[in-house]
């Protein structure tokens, strides 16, 4: 009796064990797990395997000549982008929008200077249409005259449609001003527009649509070498690479301008505030960050703070955005105001600035800031693309030869308060000052001539007037 | 002991599998002592929270003669309490990365903080502090008053769209509990009595009218210490009995308007459509038929109207997501009133064409996909997540539909959208307001 107790137990355990073991495993397969490749045809695939997400998340980036644009190359990557994924042009039907409808039709798509980013949702059961659908945007042949007179037509309001045009104006107008030796003057797009033809489409197509000038990154439920595998299996060979020409360097600007962009809306002007930080992938990018939000940060930030300006800054909360570019970041803080506070707040942050060259940040400054960004960073991780940011980065790192940043909590903690100051005196305090000048763009948007009235003490010189 | 043994193995033994098995969203629940419910549903695959109070009380709870009492909440309760100075709520959260919002509809209210998991004490402490002792000062309550009258007045002096809508909604909502604005009478709001909202916030803050939502990840043990130390000392709430909605019954009357505004720059028409209610069983067919006319990923209006016909008009649409009665608002607007006579006479074709037609099988499909991937986005965000778990436990009682709603929306087929706009694209489920310029 007592030796069938003890083989009951033992066999008890041993399925206990073996249902730990398989318990455990399942768990770890539960993780997100990142899988790399570059595909054959130089594609390159990071698949995010997360088998919590009941849907598939994928982001294609198509990489551009930033510095290289100019009117035209900017009305061409806008008009190709138009008529191959504009909801609006499917008449005659495209192949490609009849793809992604049967995706589910959950699509978006950004673009600038630097990059088109194609993002997408879908369900798991679509995921083996993926590939095909991959293969249609890399070697679209769907262009039609019609559609194409039709987007030209009616180009500024098929742009402007379901976004914020405005804050993509005002980046456009800063990328320009800061690695550019021009700016778009007077935003008169519709006469370049006019002289584009089809065949400047399709050749911008076959040198920028190519697999070996993007990066898939996809997340979800997936088996990576499954979507690998198909990925090779439909992607053919594409064209031979044409020449190119050698990239000039991006030199960055050392001036800031205040533009204004005349619209007429009954809602509050808007200002956009640029200022170029480091790479995201480099060394002084984090206490750049955090150095930031020192300025602008709400609550703890130094305009908030400011005495003199408190009562007149009560109720006005600036937003911050990043927008990370191969060689460096752009970072833009904007709000809306009244008009008669533009002027205010224009000269309160330049001062603000101008104060870290003598009153570096303190200690307490360091820890609201560090405090923020960690608890901003772990409330990230319930964003359904949480982590892909963080891959392009890398894949930007890894092929301009630094080496790969490492984004998360932990990074914001190696960054000490003597770097931090160190790197804010080099943006933005003594050191970095060069005839005077500073790095960055202001962009004011609302009724030109209200602007322009309240504007008393901002030199007239420094204005550009440009109309929608 | 050997009990105890065994608990522990099948604990071991069974957690990993449940999580690992637990494809749906979990949702599970307790009551405190003062009968506050409290609804939880972890997420373990991330390091945020969410702490939501979901008011089982709107608007439509306001007393007739006092319209506008529970939606000067939704700005009250951001103002302070005993211990906490006007936005301090705010800044606590915002201070930590976080986010803090709130709302107050018709039939509830939800107030939210989204912050880091480790700090869902803080946002525990912040949510009891305002139930215990909100600030309801003359002087704050005052302040909120004038405030409201001011920007909803600039709005109505300035804006004819809004002027429109709210017209719109109320002849759509005749007689039923959303027929008044969410700040009731705009001339008596300033003139509410103080007395009177300090009275009524007893019943908006009645514990029993109240579910404490969390979502995200976070430790049980820890987590119910925490609701236990902050929330058991208020005091219960009255035990009412659990609200039971039922359809509201939209008068059928095709009603039709006309207004001359001189110097309108922008003709338009706006269409109000009678809806099903939240709780209906329709409410899934029509909200298709929604995304297959408005969703701008979809689209389908636009299509008709300006790349079929070509008449350049503007639309735009809102949808009420109401729980006993609801409207679809549609606003066309052209500078040339004859693209806009054109518009309704394609979008009446319209409407006939779908309450007699089937829709094809494949945009079926790719909306059923679509309305799919918007309801796994939004329960993945902790926050739209409690108020969908919160506004289904009001309306049927019910902690778990994941799986059941996901299931009906996989069996939608093209005969019950049929059926749908049979119903409810009549004419006489229809209230229109034409608004064009006065012609010298």
């Amino acid at each position: 009796m007592p030796k069938r107790n003890s083989s009951n137990r033992c066999l008890f355990w041993i399925l206990g064990g073996i249902l730990l073991l398989l318990g455990a495993g399942r768990e770890l397969f539960a993780e997100t797990r990142l899988f790399s490749f570059t595909t054959s045809k130089g594609l390159t695939v990071k698949v995010l395997q997360d088998n919590n997400m009941p849907f598939i998340h994928a982001q294609l980036h198509i990489f551009l000549e930033g510095n290289a644009q100019n009117y035209t190359s900017w009305a061409i990557s806008q008009l190709t982008v138009m008529n191959m994924f504009v909801r609006e042009l499917n008449s005659p039907p495209s192949n490609l929008l009849g793809m992604l409808q049967r995706q589910g039709n959950d699509y978006q798509v950004e673009q600038n200077p630097e990059y088109i980013k194609i993002s997408m949702n879908f369900l798991p059961d679509r995921l083996a249409a993926f590939p095909k659908l991959l293969k249609e945007i890399f070697y679209y042949q769907s262009f039609h005259l019609k559609k194409f007179n039709q987007s030209r037509e009616n180009f500024w309001s098929l742009y402007s449609k379901n976004k914020d045009w405005r804050k993509e104006m005002a980046f456009l107008l800063a990328y320009q001003q800061i690695v550019g030796n021009f700016y778009f003057k007077g935003l008169l797009f519709q006469e370049f527009v006019n002289k584009i033809n089809l065949a400047q489409l399709r050749s911008f197509l076959l040198k920028t649509f190519r697999p070996d000038n993007a990066i898939l990154i996809i997340k979800g439920k997936i088996n990576p070498y499954f979507i690998l595998g198909m990925i090779e299996k439909d992607l053919p060979q594409p064209s031979p690479q044409p020449a190119k020409a050698k990239k000039e360097e991006i030199t960055i600007n050392a001036s800031r301008k205040v533009f204004v962009l005349n619209v007429n809306s009954p809602e509050l002007p808007a200002i956009y505030w640029f200022d170029t930080a480091p790479a995201v992938t480099e060394a002084n990018y984090l206490p750049y960050f955090i150095g930031n939000f020192t300025l602008f940060g709400f609550p703890g930030g130094r305009i908030y703070k400011s005495e003199k300006n408190q009562f007149l800054m009560a109720g006005y909360k600036v937003n911050t955005e990043a927008y990370f570019l191969k060689n460096f970041t752009i970072f833009c803080n904007y709000l809306r105001l009244n008009y008669n506070d533009l002027e205010n707040f224009l000269l309160l942050v330049d001062q603000e600035r101008r104060k870290f060259a003598v009153q570096p940040i303190e200690r307490k400054e360091y820890l609201d800031a560090l405090n923020f960004y960690i608890g901003r960073a772990q409330i990230d991780t319930n964003r359904f693309d949480f982590g892909l940011q963080g891959e392009i980065d890398r894949f930007h790192a890894k092929s301009s030869g630094s080496l790969p940043a490492r984004i998360g909590t932990e990074l914001f903690q190696e960054v000490s308060i003597n770097r931090v100051v160190q790197v804010m005196d080099e943006q933005m305090g003594n050191r970095h000052k060069s005839g005077g000048k500073e790095k960055g763009v202001v962009v004011l948007i609302g009724n030109a001539a209200l602007i322009l009235n309240n504007l008393k003490i901002l030199k007239p010189d420094t204005i550009e007037l440009l109309t929608d | 002991m050997r009990v105890t043994k065994a608990r522990i193995f099948c604990c071991l033994v069974i957690f990993p599998f449940l999580s690992v098995f637990a494809q749906t969203i979990a949702v599970n629940s307790f009551e405190l002592p003062n009968g506050l419910k409290v609804i939880l549903s972890p997420s373990n695959d991330m390091q945020a929270a969410a702490v939501c109070v979901y008011h089982m009380r709107g608007v439509r709870n306001d007393p007739p003669e006092s319209r506008g009492i529970n939606y000067l909440y939704q700005y009250l309760m951001f103002d302070g309490n005993e211990n906490l100075e006007p936005y301090d709520h705010v800044l606590f959260i915002n201070k930590m990365g976080g986010t803090v919002s709130g709302r107050v509809n018709y039939d509830n209210s939800f107030f939210y903080e989204l912050l880091p998991a480790q700090e869902i004490n803080v946002a525990l402490w912040l949510e009891s502090e305002r139930l215990k002792s909100l600030r309801l000062q003359d002087r704050n309550i005052d302040y909120h008053k004038n405030q409201i009258y001011g920007r909803i007045n600039r709005l109505w002096e300035s804006n004819q769209n809004f002027k429109a809508q709210t017209w719109v909604n109320a002849k759509v909502f005749e007689g039923s509990a959303y027929e008044y604005p969410l700040y009731g009478d705009l001339n008596k709001i300033r003139f509410l009595n103080n007395d009177r909202i300090r009275e009524n916030y007893q019943n908006f803050q009645n514990l029993a009218n109240i579910l404490l939502i969390i979502a995200g990840k976070f430790d049980i043990n820890e987590l119910k210490a925490g609701i236990n130390k902050f929330f058991q000392d208020i005091p219960p709430g009255r035990r009412q009995q659990n609200p039971v909605f039922g359809v509201q019954n939209q008068g059928k009357a095709y009603q039709v308007k006309n207004w001359l505004i001189p110097g309108l720059k922008k003709n338009f028409v706006v269409y109000g459509i009678k809806s099903p209610a939240k709780i209906s069983y329709n409410f899934i067919y029509f909200d298709f038929l929604r995304y297959y006319l408005t969703d701008p990923r979809f689209a389908r209006l636009d299509y008709f109207l300006n790349t079929v016909n070509k008449l350049n008009v503007e639309i735009e649409s809102s949808f009420t997501d109401y729980m006993e009665a609801n409207c679809l608002t549609i606003e066309i607007s052209s500078p040339k009133r004859i693209n806009l006579e054109k518009a309704k006479y394609v979008m009446e074709k319209e409407f006939q064409a779908l309450s007699t037609n089937l829709i094809s099988n494949s945009d079926v499909k790719s909306i059923r996909s679509l309305m799919e991937i918007d309801f796994l986005k939004s329960m993945a965000q902790l926050e739209e997540r409690c108020l969908r778990i919160g506004e289904f436990y009001h309306m049927f009682s019910e902690l778990n539909f994941f799986d059941a709603q996901l299931k009906r929306l996989r069996k939608i087929t093209s005969y019950d959208i049929l059926e749908s706009a049979k119903k409810y694209f009549l004419k006489e489920n229809q209230v229109v307001l034409n608004v064009y310029a006065e012609e010298k």
